[in-house]
């Protein structure tokens, strides 16, 4: 199984890191599989309350972080007997319409990727140590108490 | 023994610091250490259940007997992806 997890204090292009993660898989004459499935999560123009958003802060636990990624994806990914999986993630300050979250994965039957890229996602949103801060364009902040509904 | 406390996003700005070593005579917990700076954040000195717990770096129970040179991170709701 191939796996990539990458942290990002800067605005990351997720065509652009799937283009890469996919020849980085056939130069180690990884055969890649039959059945892909991908999320891109991206920040919301609007607040939790609706009012306009300026900006979303993310912040992270170092080393806890990576470590609970890495556990999160082996765990996920050895359940559902995938291929190949890429985990991308922003740190830092994000502006709407930017990715905050990529999950790829890369299996032989579509259920697998599927699955697994669903059941990944919905891991790392609750038990990886983010935490994310709406900076409204009114010039107020909060800290955000969970994640919005599936 | 010597314990090094971390604080994290809304518990971090109600303390005022992110970082800190406690110096504990006898045994600890992490429930025990919350009620000695839950004022500081102006908590109530019982652990709140959706606060969560990791020692070094690994998610644990409030209850977990800590040792010498242990890291202690007091965790809020968590909201990635």
């Amino acid at each position: 199984m191939q796996l990539k997890i990458d942290l990002h204090s800067t605005a990351f292009e997720p065509l652009a890191c799937l283009e890469q993660w996919q020849r980085q898989l056939i130069a180690v004459g990884h055969s890649g599989g039959a059945a892909e499935s991908l999320f891109i999560g991206r920040v919301r123009g609007t607040a939790a309350d609706g009012a306009a958003l300026e900006a979303l802060e993310l912040e992270h636990y170092p080393g806890m972080t990576e470590r609970q990624l890495q556990q999160l994806a082996d765990t996920c990914c050895a359940r559902h007997g995938v291929r190949s999986c890429l985990v991308q993630h922003r740190t830092g300050r994000v502006l709407p319409g930017e990715a905050i979250v990529l999950v790829a994965i890369g299996a032989d039957r579509r259920g697998q990727a599927q699955r697994c890229c669903q059941e990944l996602l919905e891991a790392l949103k609750h038990d990886a140590p983010f935490w994310k801060r709406e900076w409204r364009s009114d010039g107020s902040r909060e800290w955000l108490s969970g994640n919005t509904p599936l | 023994m010597r314990l090094r406390v971390l604080l994290f996003a809304e518990l971090r700005e109600r303390a005022g610091w992110q970082e800190r070593w406690l110096e504990i005579t006898g045994t600890t917990t992490p429930l025990q250490l919350w009620s000695t700076i839950a004022s500081e954040l102006g908590a109530e000195s019982l652990l709140p259940e959706r606060i969560r717990i990791a020692v070094n770096q690994q998610f644990a129970n409030p209850t977990v007997g800590l040792t010498d040179g242990d890291e202690v991170a007091f965790l809020p709701p968590i909201s990635g992806g």
